[in-house]
């Protein structure tokens, strides 16, 4: 009895691997993580240069100052630390380190606290103009954030991402950080209040969202077994 | 499989890693799915526990070694290399499915896990070994498995205690209203058979039978009463 499932299991495994290797094709395999960051980075910095030559905003000066300079570097550093994770996600067998993960946190926290500590908060706006100006901002973060979006979500799902939501999540925060970044040049107002509600949150927003859809549509799942 | 060209190193212990006509390193059958490795013959000749555990650490990584070159061949499109890869991870993959999914579900999910390998197989990255990227698909279709396992049990056990009929399959045969009718005295069959098996309105069934809304309405609803006194009386 025992032999005979025995050698029907052996004989089931022959069928299957020789099913497989009949359909064997050659396939390109991915190129490395530090590659295609440094791909997506060029892509980033695409746009940051459409960026730089089309804002009003006067950030040559303002790079001047410390304060800002870091928070523009700080959220592109932690940026570029969430899409190295995204990809890095993508790869069986490796996993996201928690100690890159708390770094790209408290880059992006001591970035929020510069942007906090940076001006006064001026409460007291007209809520008409505070909304008017706010929504155009969010638009913008959101448009710039789409291109390198799509981009690296391609990038990852082309690998076989075991964790969706994670791996949406960090696509999400890499591109919506850099936004944010990008954000900082392009827009000219550096009020707290305005830079939070119509910068920060929705980038924070569109994270959220991009890992509710890598959760759905990016993990990495096999077809149905042949036999 | 022949013309098979994998040149590859053997190391002292013996192992036969690949054999020159390209036959399987390591065959799958159940048994070696179970025997541990340190039962190697070659290996217990050689005395000391160190000096054993030395001969361990080299085969594994020559091993290693073995599979990272026969997934860098599978990658190029190589059949052979691809039957010599599955034969040889065939016996980890069920050992590891055994402590993860129940024992009559592992011939499943090692397909499951053999398909999964097959299409994840561009996501290996050459030069690096090839167990944490294979353990770590293993260990995603097993927690799928497990995860659709338990969203059908709970549909099982939603559906354990549903009736042997279905609804419309009633283990009573309808009763014989015509013959129910006649029971009836003739000013309720009357009602009856206007409203329910005619499906006139109450006004026109009244003009009908030449008495009031109210009339009619008291004659059928009188009619109702009997009539189930005389179904349950029949079922009972």
């Amino acid at each position: 009895m025992g032999d005979t499932s025995q050698t029907a299991r052996a004989d089931r495994h022959r069928l299957l691997v020789e099913t497989l290797a009949a359909t064997v094709r050659p396939v390109r395999p991915l190129w490395p993580v530090r590659t295609r960051l440094t791909l997506w980075l060029l892509l980033e910095a695409v746009v940051l240069l459409r960026v730089a030559t089309h804002t009003g905003n006067n950030f040559m000066s303002k790079l001047g100052h410390l304060n800002y300079a870091l928070e523009v570097a700080l959220f592109a550093g932690a940026a570029a630390l969430a899409a190295m994770m995204a990809l890095r996600a993508a790869i069986p067998g490796r996993r996201v380190s928690p100690r890159e993960a708390a770094v790209a946190v408290v880059l992006m926290l001591i970035g929020t606290t510069l942007v906090m500590a940076g001006a006064p908060v001026r409460v007291g706006y007209p809520l008409g103009e505070f909304l008017h100006v706010g929504f155009g901002c969010a638009l913008e973060t959101c448009v710039l954030a789409a291109l390198p979006w799509g981009a690296l979500w391609w990038a990852v799902k082309r690998g076989a991402p075991m964790r969706g939501a994670g791996s949406g999540g960090l696509i999400g925060a890499a591109a919506m950080l850099f936004s944010f970044a990008l954000m900082r040049i392009n827009c000219a107002i550096d009020e707290p209040l305005h830079i939070v509600t119509w910068h920060l949150m929705p980038a924070l927003a569109v994270t959220a969202f991009s890992a509710a859809a890598g959760a759905v549509w990016l993990r990495f799942r096999p077809r149905p077994r042949p036999l | 499989m022949a013309g098979v060209s994998l040149k590859l190193s053997f190391h002292a212990t013996g192992l036969p890693l690949v054999a020159a006509s390209g036959a399987p390193c390591c065959p799958y059958t159940p048994e070696a799915a179970v025997a541990p490795p340190w039962k190697d013959a070659a290996a217990m000749t050689y005395g000391s526990v160190a000096r054993m555990k030395n001969v361990d650490d080299a085969r594994r990584l020559e091993r290693v070694r073995m599979r990272a070159h026969l997934m860098q061949r599978l990658q190029q499109g190589d059949p052979d290399a691809c039957r010599l890869l599955l034969d040889d991870i065939g016996p980890a993959i069920t050992r590891f499915l055994r402590t993860r999914v129940a024992i009559d579900e592992v011939e499943d999910v090692y397909q499951e896990v053999f398909m999964a390998l097959f299409q994840a197989r561009h996501t290996y990255e050459a030069g690096r070994p090839l167990e944490p990227w294979l353990f770590a698909i293993a260990r995603n279709v097993a927690a799928d498995h497990s995860r659709r396992r338990w969203a059908r049990a709970g549909w099982e056990e939603l559906t354990a205690d549903l009736p042997d009929r279905a609804e419309g399959d009633s283990p009573i045969p309808s009763p014989d209203i015509e013959a129910l009718l006649t029971r009836l005295p003739p000013a309720q069959r009357e009602a009856f058979a206007m409203l329910k098996l005619d499906g006139m309105t109450l006004e026109a069934a009244a003009g009908r039978a030449g008495v009031s809304v109210g009339a009619l309405k008291v004659r059928a609803h009188r009619a109702y009463k009997a009539l189930r006194k005389l179904i349950n009386g029949e079922g009972g």
